[in-house]
């Protein structure tokens, strides 16, 4: 019977969940479109753990708790991408390692059968099944806050009260999300205090505070800063990173198939504008998703003047584009696509007009068009300049941003404002790529 | 025939006709959304997918947490099945023919749906966790708003078969279905049966902005056992449109029991195609919308099939 049972499951989609480090997130959406995996959103659902690219020491605490919550049969598999970081292989011992020429997709269906067949053991817990903080409280399971509610017993936090919008004292509970909750950007940890489901106060814990954020900008961007590059390039590479988000985002509001096809889109060689608008359309047309969006986290446009953040400025009504001064661009005639909402809603379309707009850019400039090498470049996020790195700034209006609003808003609005993850690339200099 | 037989045939023939509809949508999901994506899918493939999963998932332990209420999380998906299979009891498959052929079927079938609220909130509580638990509070914030809509045009159906009873809403169709006769109804229960399902666009509880919801903390057999009873719900749902609204087993030529097939599979590729096309609501809105629009629009139909009566 199990033997019948593990043969058919062994053809399954291999149900992963991701944990994708640095310079991974690209190459992590190329497994999205594989139809032989199927990345999850809980380590509950999951059979393996990829860990992909590098992560940094304070994660593999995080990681490991992860990996404690996975259901046997499981297995972690690292897929180093060039990094060769020596600690994860000491913390996940019988971590398997894919080799460079490997493909990915084939050990992770192997590793999947190998387990159903019992032919590899299941990984044991690495972490202690211990509670992770002794009790605490007065009352017999660990409670005893104010009027025998609150208090943190095993180190966990109680609900406790505290008056609501309404000036009711009702039960309010600490919640910490991050850094690898699926919604929101690799690394970034908020600390939120929610009311049923309404957020009453959301602070963000990692990064600290006017930590640099370059981000996984495309090295393209990158290299344009120093030396002038083709314009192509640099606008199938904007392309590429508007659709991705694109479908970070539909996956989000629950629309998976969609976002398959605009990560089709993204990962497709050449693809043209007509396929791009004609995604759109099928969008603006999905009435629902104008519901889930519109209204939903307005950033006003003082608050973006002068700030270097690229479409979540333009989707406020500042024309603020690097490109505008650019002679090669201004030679195609270029103009800033802006949208005056300022909200979820807007983004999204200002992102979509962008991709769009990029690729007729690419299209008409041909292969000889050079642009960039001034030492300022409009990347995906916003506009980089050479040496110029501070936080994002979107990360200090976050807290305030947040507060007030119902949880699925609350991660709209992060999800809407495609914060950059939160680890540095080495050799990069710029702001909120 | 004795009650015992009959009883046996029919719990028998109830529990197949539900797992061979839920294995049908469970395909259907997978071959709609594979085309929305624009990817091919060989529906050879598309027919071994979910038993292939089905088995992973058998073969997968199941995951306990710190302090959860066992019990309850145990009992959340048996008692989501219960109510599906409860509801599509009264639904009549051929003349004043029914698992359940009881007088007030469409009051069983509106409390079976109304107990799905119980299970929703059970799974989502008792594991003790935090995403599983927003999702539960926020499946209890918006039942009201789907649930009193479903019942309203539900009972509209009622109206001029005179009776309660499911298998006379579907004598009374005779020449004329409620689709036509009361045009507000089945787009309302339809709209407020995916609520009910939890399904596609107001999948709150089980959300991806909640990493799965209230099935964020469940693996191996009973998250199997969630989703087939979510199937079994939007089954229900497909079914009952077609008993009440679309004629139910009534059509020229071919047996009754597959003319209410073929209309569940249609009603079902319906909410499977709506699942993929539209977002999920934001859940103060679809309140709003629920109390303004849903509720004033199905006592609307209530008032016209009255009026007509008379």
């Amino acid at each position: 019977m199990r033997a019948a049972l593990a043969r058919l499951a062994a053809d399954s989609p291999v149900p992963i969940f991701v944990l994708a480090g640095q310079g991974a997130a690209g190459r992590v959406d190329g497994l999205r479109l594989d139809p032989r995996l199927r990345l999850v959103d809980s380590p509950r659902a999951a059979s393996l753990l990829l860990v992909a690219g590098r992560l940094p020491r304070s994660w593999l605490r995080p990681a490991l708790r992860i990996h404690a919550q996975m259901p046997h049969p499981r297995v972690t598999v690292w897929w180093p991408l060039g990094y060769a970081p020596r600690s994860l292989e000491r913390r996940f011992a019988g971590v398997v390692r894919v080799a460079a020429q490997e493909d990915v997709a084939a050990v992770l269906v192997r590793l999947q059968q190998a387990l159903l067949r019992r032919e590899r053991a299941s990984e044991p817990d690495l972490l202690p099944d211990v509670d992770p903080a002794p009790w605490r409280g007065v009352g017999p399971y660990g409670q005893g806050g104010k009027g025998m509610t609150g208090g943190v017993p095993f180190g966990r936090p109680l609900a406790t009260r505290a008056a609501d919008r309404d000036g009711l004292e009702l039960d309010f509970l600490p919640i910490r999300v991050g850094p690898f909750f699926p919604p929101l950007p690799v690394g970034l940890v908020l600390e939120l205090r929610s009311q049923g489901d309404l957020l009453q106060e959301a602070r963000v814990v990692e990064p600290a505070p006017g930590r640099p954020l370059p981000g996984d900008v495309d090295p393209v961007f990158l290299r344009a800063l120093a030396e002038p590059v083709p314009l192509a390039a640099l606008e199938r590479a904007r392309a590429r990173h508007h659709l991705r988000w694109l479908a970070g985002m539909l996956r989000f509001h629950g629309l998976h198939a969609l976002a398959g096809r605009a990560l089709a889109l993204a990962e497709a060689a050449l693809v043209g504008a007509a396929a791009v608008r004609a995604l759109g359309r099928l969008l603006e047309r999905t009435l629902a998703l104008g519901w889930a969006t519109r209204g939903v986290g307005i950033v006003p446009p003082e608050q973006l003047r002068g700030q270097p953040l690229g479409p979540v400025a333009r989707a406020a009504g500042l024309a603020e584009d690097a490109r505008s001064v650019d002679p090669a661009y201004r030679a195609l005639g270029f103009t800033p696509v802006t949208h005056r909402e300022g909200d979820a809603h807007a983004r999204w379309r200002q992102r979509l007009a962008e991709a769009a707009q990029a690729l007729e850019l690419a299209e008409r400039a041909g292969d000889r068009l050079l642009a960039g090498g001034e030492g300022v470049v409009e990347a995906p996020r916003g506009r980089l300049t050479a040496g110029g790195a501070t936080a994002s700034p979107l990360l200090e209006l976050l807290p305030a941003l947040l507060a007030g609003q119902e949880w699925g808003d609350a991660m709209a609005t992060v999800v809407s404002l495609d914060l950059p993850p939160v680890e540095p690339v080495q050799g990069a200099s710029g702001v909120a790529a | 025939m004795s009650p015992v037989t009959r009883a046996v045939l029919g719990v028998v023939g109830l529990g197949g006709s539900l797992a061979v509809l839920i294995y049908l949508a469970a395909v259907l999901d997978r071959v709609i959304g594979h085309r929305v994506a624009q990817q091919p899918l060989r529906w050879s493939a598309a027919l071994a997918l979910p038993a292939r999963e089905a088995a992973r998932l058998v073969l997968q332990q199941r995951s306990r947490t710190e302090r959860s209420d066992a019990e309850a999380w145990a009992l959340a998906p048996a008692l989501l099945a219960a109510a599906a299979a409860a509801s599509v009891a009264v639904i009549p498959f051929g003349p004043a023919a029914a698992v359940a052929d009881v007088d007030a079927g469409l009051a069983l079938y509106v409390a079976a749906i109304a107990l799905v609220m119980v299970a929703v909130f059970l799974h989502g509580w008792s594991p003790n966790s935090v995403y599983p638990l927003i999702g539960a509070y926020r499946f209890v914030a918006v039942t009201l708003s789907f649930q009193v809509p479903l019942a309203l045009v539900l009972l509209a159906t009622a109206l001029p078969a005179e009776s309660l009873s499911v298998s006379a809403i579907v004598q009374a169709q005779d020449g004329l279905w409620n689709v036509v006769r009361q045009p507000l109804g089945l787009p309302i229960f339809l709209a407020t049966g995916l609520g009910a399902a939890f399904w596609g666009p107001l999948a709150l509880p089980d959300a991806d902005d909640l990493a799965g919801g209230t099935r964020a903390e469940v693996s191996g057999v009973p998250l199997l056992l969630w989703r087939a009873a979510q199937l079994a719900v939007l089954v229900s749902i497909a079914a009952m449109s077609a008993a009440a609204f679309l004629g139910g087993w009534r059509g020229p030529w071919l047996p009754g029991v597959v003319w209410l097939g073929l209309k569940t599979l249609a009603v079902l590729v319906v909410l499977l195609l709506a699942g993929h096309l539209l977002a999920r609501v934001r859940q103060e809105s679809f309140v709003v919308f629920g109390w303004v629009v849903l509720i004033p629009l199905a006592l609307v139909d209530v008032f016209l099939s009255g009026i007509l009566l008379l």
